[in-house]
């Protein structure tokens, strides 16, 4: 067979390796190929994502996340040993989980959700990147088509995971305060299962590849998967850090989001130092004939009384909340924060009902 | 000769002003809300007569105009009125199939200061919706309208008129609103008056499918809230109290036919023993105060029972008089939507027949061909479905 990888051209690789000296050219590949050195998780780890890359980063790693029990259950099946099926389809349990709510898959969309998004839009995947799909699906079709060995060597990424999860739990709590222990929940179980799927693996592979042939097999194998991690990452720096080139029907910012949060990125939510005003097609106008403001909206009118009319008569697109509710104090002899509490609340629920925007 | 005067206590002054500008419409919605027979160009007011109309408008108290057809842009005078609206002060809101020349005044439009833009959509799938609608490439014209609506900083609603041929669709139409950047959806479920009763059983969705579609609405209202306005109408033959008809019969709305003719609701002509009064003849004010179809069944002292009696005959005034002329063959009846009205439970088997079986094709509406099927009778108490 043709390999499509990179292999070693020393002579070395025609050398059977001793079980120890396969491991630690296996751990070789990790340290220099494994994605904790791609420019994107740099940005990841120190923070220097903003939320809407933290996002898509989340959104495209949930279909990674989504396809890691298909494919288990593909290696699972062509597994001849009860003895082997027996502790790998721990890795489907630990995914799926043993009820709804439960597993690495649920723990992902928690920290989708945590950071915005509407499970049902991440479930969906439409907003993935084509290039996340694409590497994810061959992972599973590498670990069809590949020999047993082959398949298990491409899981041993999760020998270097480790660290880098706990680089992740550290990096992110520290620098991005959107960010919540509870959304990270994911990540505090993997630190125990990872060492022990790996042990398995990394014990399955040292005993069966038995060859120079084998051994290489397993290396190509592991590097393939380093790849698929690494171009998931390209793609994501590529699209949404730069050049910015976010390829057709891929998510855009402000999509998938559950409502407050789609709010407190447009309108909605109206706090103390935004600046209120009111779009094109709401209108306060003094209706003569019913002796009273009111206040014109699409296929709507509202019946204002006076403290409505002064608060709206100040909101100009100019001054902010703090302002109006400061100039309606000096007004009234009032306290302002009093004032601004009311007037917070009746700009809210104008913003709800879509004719007040920030 | 009549003391009353508009806005006394006893008779409110007129919130909205429907302005049926023109019958002429490229779509044929088997659901129009315009009359079977439908007015020809020939009949329509012109420009200084609409201007006239909407002055007395404002006048009177009127503080939104609804700038509907047929197709208002088929008016070549549409940017006209509405500058006259923005004027007057009054609050304009475009009701628009977005096809045709829609898109090609849309700027004037803006400048001459329209305050609104309401585009129907027929569905969600493209096939469908020109299906629906009755024309080739309905839908890439509504969608690049929207487009430009948004662009213009326009408020946006999406209007759609739900039945059995789009209820599957009701998800759609939301992710449709957002996708379009509307403020607003209206999910309205067909009211069968006009050419909705004659397409009633090709229309008619079943009772699963109307929880249904409720269901998908209240949760997209929770999931959306902030960002998407949901207005909900139920279809009446599954309600258990009728809709206010416009309001109340001649409360808050008065309704101006392309002819000049005042309704105080858009089916009012189905009910044929009603004397309307035109703008050509009377102003409005005395027109809304004292023409015989706006007195007909204002307030409650028409009433029958089981309204006349009842608690909530100042919430919902009877329901709507052409519909208990429809199905009860009696304007002046309850509702028979109303579960209190004896027709109720006809009503509802009637539905659930017809929502059961085959559905007929469309009848389309057209200008000046005859209705080819028959409207369905009234409902008897006693008769056998």
């Amino acid at each position: 067979m043709t390999a499509p990888f990179p292999t070693p051209k020393t002579d070395e690789s025609q050398r059977l390796l001793s079980p120890e000296e396969l491991e630690a050219a296996l751990r070789d590949i990790g340290a220099r190929r494994y994605h904790n050195l791609h420019p994107f998780h740099r940005l990841l780890h120190d923070g220097k994502l903003n939320k809407d890359q933290i996002r898509a980063w989340a959104l495209n790693r949930y279909y990674y996340q989504a396809m890691i029990p298909v494919k288990d259950a593909a290696v699972l099946a062509r597994m001849e040993d009860a003895s082997l099926r027996r502790v790998w389809r721990q890795r489907i349990v630990d995914h799926d989980g043993d009820a709804p709510g439960d597993g690495g898959i649920e723990r992902w969309l928690k920290l989708a959700e945590g950071v915005g998004f509407r499970r049902d839009y991440v479930e969906s995947t439409q907003g993935i990147l084509s290039a996340t799909r694409f590497s994810v699906d061959a992972y599973v079709h590498f670990v069809k088509e590949r020999s047993l060995l082959e398949a298990i060597a491409s899981s041993l990424t999760e020998m270097f995971s480790p660290t880098i999860i706990s680089e992740r739990v550290a990096g992110m709590l520290k620098n991005y305060d959107f960010i919540t222990k509870d959304t990270l929940a994911y990540f505090d179980k993997r630190l125990t299962q990872a060492p022990r799927d790996a042990e398995f693996a990394i014990d399955y592979v040292k005993q069966h590849a038995t060859t120079p042939e084998l051994q290489r097999q397993a290396m190509a194998a592991l590097t393939f998967k380093c790849n698929v991690l690494w171009t998931q990452l390209d793609a994501l720096y590529f699209s949404y850090v730069a050049p910015g080139m976010t390829p057709p029907d891929a998510w855009v910012p402000g999509t998938g989001l559950v409502a407050e949060v789609a709010q407190a990125a447009g309108t909605g939510t109206v706090r103390s130092a935004d600046v209120p005003r009111l779009p094109r097609g709401v209108r306060l106008r003094h209706d003569e004939v019913r002796g009273q403001h009111v206040l014109l909206a699409p296929e709507r009118t509202f019946d204002l009384d006076a403290n409505a009319v002064a608060v709206l008569s100040l909101v100009d697109g100019q001054r902010s909340v703090r302002d109006i509710a400061v100039k309606l104090a000096e007004t009234f002899a009032a306290d302002p924060d009093v004032i601004e509490a009311d007037v917070l609340a009746m700009l809210n629920d104008l913003a709800t009902k879509r004719v007040l925007e920030r | 000769m009549n003391a009353i005067t508009p806005n006394t206590p006893s008779l409110p002054a007129p919130v909205g002003l429907l302005a049926e500008l023109t019958h002429r419409c490229p779509l044929r919605c088997p659901y129009c809300s315009n009359p079977l027979e439908l007015d020809r160009r020939s009949g329509e007011l012109d420009t200084a007569t609409w201007q006239r109309v909407l002055t007395e408008a404002a006048g009177l108290g009127v503080l939104h105009v609804h700038l509907s057809g047929g197709e208002p842009t088929a008016r070549n005078d549409i940017v006209e009125i509405t500058q006259t609206c923005a004027r007057l002060g009054l609050y304009s809101n475009l009701i628009t199939s977005g096809v045709g020349g829609a898109l090609a005044k849309l700027d004037a439009l803006y400048d001459a200061g329209l305050d609104h833009v309401q585009l129907s959509v027929q569905g969600v799938d493209a096939a469908n919706a020109e299906k629906i609608g009755g024309l080739k490439n309905a839908q890439p014209q509504k969608f690049a309208f929207a487009e430009r609506v948004t662009q213009l900083g326009l408020p946006l609603t999406l209007n759609s008129v739900i039945h059995r041929g789009n209820i599957h669709e009701v998800e759609g139409f939301i992710d449709l609103a957002v996708k379009l950047g509307a403020k607003r959806l209206e999910v309205a479920h067909t009211q069968y008056y006009g050419w909705a009763y004659v397409n009633r059983a090709a229309l008619m969705p079943d009772k699963a499918q109307v929880d249904q579609s409720i269901r998908i609405v209240e949760a997209a209202r929770e999931r959306l809230k902030g960002q998407l306005v949901i207005d909900l109408v139920v279809p009446d033959y599954y309600a258990k109290y009728p809709k206010a008809c416009a309001g109340g019969w001649g409360r808050k709305l008065m309704n101006v036919t392309p002819a000049g003719k005042v309704l105080p609701c858009h089916a009012a002509e189905t009910i044929k023993h009603l004397e309307f009064w035109y703008v050509s003849d009377h102003s409005l004010a005395d027109i809304w105060a004292n023409s015989p179809a706006f007195t007909a069944y204002r307030g409650t002292d028409w009433m029958k029972e089981p309204c006349r009696s009842c608690d909530r005959r100042e919430k919902d005034w009877g329901g709507c008089r052409c519909q208990a002329l429809a199905l009860a063959g009696d304007a002046a009846a309850t509702d028979p939507a109303c579960s209190l009205s004896p027709l109720h439970s006809k009503v509802r088997e009637l539905a659930k027949e017809e929502a059961a079986e085959t559905p007929p094709d469309y009848v389309y509406r057209t200008i000046g061909s005859n209705v080819d099927r028959a409207a369905p009778p009234p409902l008897k108490e006693d008769a056998p479905l």
